[in-house]
């Protein structure tokens, strides 16, 4: 890799302290397992001058629940998120997801907070310096899209602005099935936001000198149907074509509440409002789930090679719905 | 099988297995040598240039930096089948092409020399497809090749009589002949990469005035000095060093730019570079697959005899060639082998485009053409309801038929006839309970739906090019084989170890392998295609024969008998009808002599190997995704060499840009800029331990006439029915034939809303 | 530069680690942090420091962004991509690389041995990463089924295919593991 300095940080207060001297000639390190792919292709905007080591902060990775709310830290590993007993029983997609990321040595180092941070997948984004690179592109604020009319098969089906890239994080599409909130800590305190106000086309709400700190969720009791489901070419390793992360209240056989989301579909976890309406006080029958389905993916706006996703969504929608 | 072997057949551990397991093994990667330096290249962000400027005085005034070259400081040295493409070029032509070498003493300084060059370019138009590539007035990729078509044949090969086309009998009348006829055209056009996990590279090493040294990573090394010495000239000593290989499939015989890369830095600073890719440049700018385009008509009977085959082949080989004509001609003899017609015009065309080259990938050329071909024979069969198992076991070659080979020669097949085999595998697999038919699948459950499908392939190059090999024995009861290969992975250095010990009786642990230096190797190509077991290997064994012959014969007057008396097992000469009457070799040979065989292999052209895949695939209609279940492998060793070894290749059909070519593995190209956008290892897709499918090897050992153990090669051959098997399935279950690959969810969905049976 | 009252302001000399101490295979390493011959870079990754610095090149690279799992070494009990894990992060902790294998009279772990005898690999270069994996999921579930042999394995990338008698020879470890075990006891 090109040369930087390094620094540990022991507080959260220290680390938003070098963000806000340094800016963007800092970048926090965390798994490093996004960052350091692309501090070594170098697409980056800009390379940092500095990174900031945030795993010397102590008591970041805890995984509790208390009066309200499952409260997970930014610096908790995927493999304990995956293997917490809390999480399994109670909140088990997102057990699911944390397993259906990359492979199990990355999932020793990686954590949550890196993994709702880490940069899209976009061929373009991340064509490495290497051979011929960097691609200087609209998410780069250098350029246009070269996606829009390049090869565009994992990108958004529901638009974007300047950059159509998908947000890759299964754990975003977990958490808003979840109603998870992002607590992020900052020189002015700290703040949370609902994961699905967390990104934006262009990348997170968070300031400059902001940080993510914890993950909340709010409290369930294990009475929940829960399923997360993730469609890739194989597995494991990669990233999601398509997701569905679904939490279905029943009572008897009528549907008393859903929080359906959609993953890999846009640069947010898109959570399908329609399809949750529709089914609430109606049995999960063949017929009401195809029309949630339908529904659900009614105003996309494909690109030139993604179409098919339209497809793959509403069948891993209805298949949730039907195994849930 | 009547003959009892100590080794051959038997199960043995492999003689590197211990360094392996331990780590112990040295790849390129792990050599340093004293005062080695680094080489980087910069590469072309575009895909056709003129390189105006190239300003290295920032990068040379870098501490550590110690050479900077670009095309003006290189000799004229180049490569490429017909000498064409330059070792460095005022022009690039291909979006990360090299533009300007550099050494230095940490591969980190040396990239970031390069970016501290200043280039000027003058951008060209280019073409990214075989058909931009011949449109009239395209731009040129070489002055030498007008309308950027590649010269066909292979100068070694015969010359203009090298196989370019199939061209016999009369297909006018041969389509008159047939029950049906049928048209199409079949793209095998994603140009996958073989991805072995160890990337390419090579240390160079330049002495003056005229020396240059290379260690090798590939499969063999001797047949580097050939390659590099048609590009650099007779004047200049040429030394390759074999280093083991972290996989190969073929791919890094085309490695004559790293290493000279290599070479000319060390020229330029005195040192010993070491020059070798990242992974991204290992996907994007080293070799891909041949990318194969049939256009033709097929005529047929109902009894599967084909009365007619016409139609184009249309290669597109990216920016040169080394290899691609000689695939061609390979590929034209292998469909002849599979296809027995007595009516063919199927002519190649070889076409240059602004992307990487393709090249050498096991499968040479046959697995790119029968993905393309033997599809198109397939309508045809589904017209007259033509069981393909069928039309295999009929239209493989039999002993006494003919056929063109490489070299333009006709050869009457004299191997054995694969219908056993294919029988055989079709009864483990189930075949005949799971064939429905054409376009039918074998079951449905709800939304999915499994299809079956078979492919074949076969190779007349288990006897291919001369071997020589030399048997060294010694005092102390041990035995050096002196031969062309390094480990790269089939274990077949352990086998002509242990082909050697059957003949001398001598234990594995006394078996050695002199270093593999050019200098004192045999002069021969080493392993490709299935030519290890019956060419090399039989020089092997003529070489220890030797040895063994010229022992007894000097141990003859000891005994007071003649050498046929005699015999030889571990160690000690002994009389056939006396047998405690021994001596040991160390007293035959005192400390002082030793016993040279040597071996030489004469090519044979006449013998083919076969295999054929079945497989079963499960399509799930509502999100077109395609699992491979089982893959079943039938293929006739003649006799087991190595049942580990022959295990993993047969497995193999999962790797190196096979199976897998058919369901998710391509290399992802820009259309219109020419980037390779998926050029690292999670875009680029490969098999995992999750979903490995079940796997079966049927392997039958019908003696070849070939050596003294009857064996034949089947290692490359492996790979290259899977795809083609894995397309047949898909069709089946899906209802529709396909007629580009992969068979990816997209094209499955679009299959099924064009109109497949749901 | 305004003061945050209460925020201790941050000077980079103070945070800086001067030196890292790895035990590596059971023995100390203690490096300086610096670009001179023998300090640990900042930027430079476990995988370099144990191939460079160390000379323990038993431990492989090849994709170089944590895809392959050829980089694979046990930290701290977990296996882990060493390519995506910077030295300067490592203080203090226990890594173990192929070359630090190896018990009982053979000199060889169990897994190398179970490894030679099913030819469990055909290059080679894939392998020290897979036994890694595997030594470290043997070492966390002594009694492991296929599935979780599979999963443990799913984050590696070998081409030539030695998958399946992987598999096998990591079944055979595990159970002359547990036969070791129940006859010591």
């Amino acid at each position: 890799m090109r040369p930087f300095r390094h620094l540990d940080v022991e507080s959260v207060e220290e680390a938003c302290s070098v963000l806000r001297r340094y800016g963007r000639r800092a970048r926090l390190n965390a798994g490093g397992t996004d960052l350091l792919a692309l501090l070594k292709a170098e697409v980056l905007p800009r390379y940092p001058e500095v990174i900031v080591n945030i795993k010397t902060i102590p008591q970041m990775d805890y995984i509790t629940e208390d009066d309200g709310r499952l409260r997970i830290g930014a610096l908790a590993r995927l493999s304990d998120i995956e293997a917490s007993l809390i999480i399994r029983e109670k909140y088990k997609l997102l057990s699911e997801a944390a397993h259906s990321v990359a492979t199990p040595q990355i999932r020793h180092i990686a954590t949550i907070g890196g993994n709702l941070c880490q940069e899209v997948r976009c061929f373009y984004f991340r064509y490495p310096y290497e051979i011929g690179g960097p691609i200087l592109c609209a998410r780069k604020g250098k350029g246009p899209c070269y996606a829009i009319r390049g090869d565009n098969r994992y990108h958004s089906i529901f638009g974007g602005k300047r950059c159509f890239a998908v947000c890759p994080s299964d754990m975003a599409t977990a958490l808003c099935a979840l109603e998870g909130r992002v607590v992020v800590a900052g020189p002015q305190g700290e703040r949370e936001i609902p994961i699905e106000e967390f990104y934006h086309p262009l990348g997170t709400h968070m300031k400059e000198e902001e940080m993510v700190k914890e993950v909340t969720i709010p409290r369930l009791e294990g009475a929940e149907r829960q399923v997360f489901l993730k469609f890739t070419l194989r597995r494991p390793v990669d990233f999601a074509i398509v997701s569905v992360a679904a939490v279905i209240t029943m009572e008897g056989t009528l549907c008393k509440g859903a929080r359906i989301c959609l993953g890999g579909v846009a640069p947010t976890p898109l959570r399908a409002k329609r399809a949750e309406e529709l089914l609430l006080d109606e049995p999960l029958t063949d017929t009401v789930v195809h029309r949630a389905a339908e529904e659900a993916l009614l105003e996309t706006r494909p690109l030139k090679k993604n179409g098919y996703k339209i497809e793959i969504a509403k069948a891993l929608l209805k298949r949730a719905l039907s195994v849930i | 099988m009547g003959e009892e072997f100590r080794f051959i057949g038997k199960k043995i551990p492999r003689q590197d297995a211990l360094d392996i397991v331990t780590g112990r093994v040295r790849f390129l990667n792990d050599i340093r040598l004293p005062n080695m330096l680094y080489g980087h290249a910069l590469r072309s962000p575009y895909a056709h240039a003129l390189i105006k400027k190239v300003d290295k005085s920032r990068a040379l005034r870098l501490k550590g930096v110690k050479a900077v070259l670009t095309w003006e400081d290189v000799p004229d040295w180049k490569g490429g089948s017909r000498n064409t493409t330059r070792i460095l070029d005022r022009k690039v032509r291909f979006v990360g092409d090299v533009v300007a070498l550099v050494a230095a003493e940490t591969k980190r300084l040396a990239i970031e020399a390069a970016r501290l060059l200043k280039v000027e370019y003058e951008v060209l138009p280019h073409v990214l497809s075989p058909d931009e590539a011949m449109r009239e007035g395209a731009p040129l990729l070489y002055d030498e090749y007008p309308g950027n078509i590649l010269p066909s044949g292979v100068p070694q090969w015969g010359g203009p009589r090298s196989l370019k086309s199939v061209v016999m009998g009369n297909v006018e009348e041969g389509l008159k002949e047939a029950h049906a006829i049928a048209e199409g055209e079949f793209r095998y056009e994603h140009i996958p990469n073989p991805i072995p996990l160890e990337s390419p590279g090579a240390i160079g090493l330049w002495e003056e005035p005229n020396r240059m040294t290379i260690w090798v990573s590939d499969q063999a090394f001797y047949k580097h000095v050939e390659y590099l010495r048609r590009i650099v000239g007779e004047e200049i000593e040429i030394r390759t060093f074999g280093l083991p290989c972290g996989g190969s499939y073929g791919s890094k015989s085309m490695s004559w730019q790293v290493q000279l890369y290599a070479v000319l830095l060390s020229r330029a600073t005195g040192c010993p570079v070491h020059f070798s890719l990242t992974k991204h440049e290992h996907l994007a700018t080293f070799v891909l697959r041949p990318s194969s385009r049939i256009k033709g008509k097929v005529g047929m009977k109902r009894d599967g005899t084909v009365t007619a085959i016409s139609g184009t082949w249309l290669v597109d080989t990216g920016y040169y060639s080394q290899t691609t004509q000689a695939q061609v001609a390979v590929g034209c003899g292998e469909a002849q082998l599979a296809i027995r017609s007595q009516n063919w015009d199927l002519r190649s065309l070889i076409v240059c485009t602004n992307r990487t080259a393709s090249g050498i990938v096991r499968g040479f050329g046959g697995q790119e053409l029968k993905c393309s071909l033997i599809p198109l024979l397939c309508l045809a069969m589904a017209k007259l309801d033509v069981d393909p198992v069928d039309f295999f076991k009929k239209n493989f070659a039999k002993p006494g038929d003919g056929y063109f080979w490489r070299d333009g020669l006709w050869y009457t097949y004299r191997g054995v006839d694969p219908a056993p085999v294919i029988e055989e595998g079709a009864r483990r697999f189930g075949w005949r309970e799971k064939w429905k038919g054409w376009l039918r699948p074998t079951s449905v459950d709800g939304q999915k739906r499994r299809g079956v499908g078979v492919g074949i392939h076969g190779n007349a190059d288990v006897g291919e090019d001369a071997s020589e090999a030399y048997v060294r024995l010694d005092w102390n009861g041990t035995a050096t084989i002196f031969s062309c290969l390094t480990e790269h992975g089939t274990g077949q250095k352990t086998n002509i170890a242990r082909m050697a010990a059957e003949v001398l009786q001598l234990s594995m642990e006394r078996m050695r392998h002199a270093p593999a230096d050019s200098l004192i190797g045999p002069r021969e190509r080493g392993p490709g295609g299935s030519r290890m077991t019956y060419a090399a290997g039989s020089a092997v064994i003529k070489a220890a024969e030797d040895a063994r012959e010229k022992l007894l014969i000097l141990a003859a007057p000891l005994f007071g008998t003649t050498p046929e008396d005699l015999d030889t097992k571990d160690g000690m000469v002994f009389q056939r009808h006396k047998p405690e009457k021994r001596i040991p070799w160390s007293s035959i040979l005192e400390g002082t002599r030793t016993v040279m065989g040597y071996g030489r292999f004469e090519p044979d052209y006449s013998i083919s190997n076969c295999l054929v895949t079945f497989v079963e695939v499960e399509v799930d209609t509502e999100t077109g995704k395609v699992d491979l279940l089982k893959v079943f492998n039938a293929t006739n060793a003649g006799r087991i060499i190595d049942p580990q070894s022959l295990e993993g290749q047969l497995n193999g059909c999962l790797g190196s840009a096979g199976i897998d070519t058919a369901i998710f593995e391509e290399t992802i190209m820009d259309g219109s800029t020419g980037h390779i956008l998926n050029a690292n290892l999670v875009d680029y897709k490969w098999r995992t331990f999750l979903e490995l499918p079940e796997i079966e090897n049927v392997i039958l050992e019908i003696p070849y006439p070939t050596h003294r153990f009857h064996a034949v090669g089947v290692g490359e051959i492996a790979t290259s029915p899977g795809p083609l098997a894995v397309w047949m399935a898909v069709c089946n279950a899906v209802g529709q034939f396909f007629y580009e690959y992969p068979l990816t969810p997209e094209r499955v969905l679009a299959a099924l809303k064009r109109g497949g049976k749901v | 530069m305004a003061c945050l009252p209460g925020v201790i302001f941050v000077i980079d000399a103070m945070r800086t680690l001067r030196s890292i101490r790895l035990i590596v295979n059971g023995e100390e390493k203690v490096f300086k942090v610096g670009r001179g011959p023998g300090q640990v870079k900042p930027f430079e990754t476990l995988a370099e420091t144990l191939r460079e610095t160390l000379g323990l090149t038993g431990t492989k690279i090849s994709c170089d962004e944590g895809a392959c799992g050829a980089c694979t070494v046990i930290m701290n009990g977990k296996a882990v991509p060493s390519c995506m894990i910077l030295t300067v992060e490592c203080d203090g902790s226990k890594i173990t690389t192929i070359e630090g294998l190896g018990r009982g009279p053979s000199g060889l772990d169990p897994l190398q041995q179970a490894f030679i005898e099913h030819t469990a690999f055909q290059c080679g270069f894939c392998t020290p990463g897979i036994i890694m994996s595997a030594r470290a999921l043997l070492n966390r579930n002594p009694n492991p089924g296929e599935e979780e042999i599979r999963e443990a394995l799913s984050g590696h990338l070998c081409r030539c295919i030695s998958h399946y008698q992987v598999i096998e020879a990591v079944k055979e470890a595990a159970r002359k593991e547990r036969w070791e075990r129940s006859s010591d006891s």
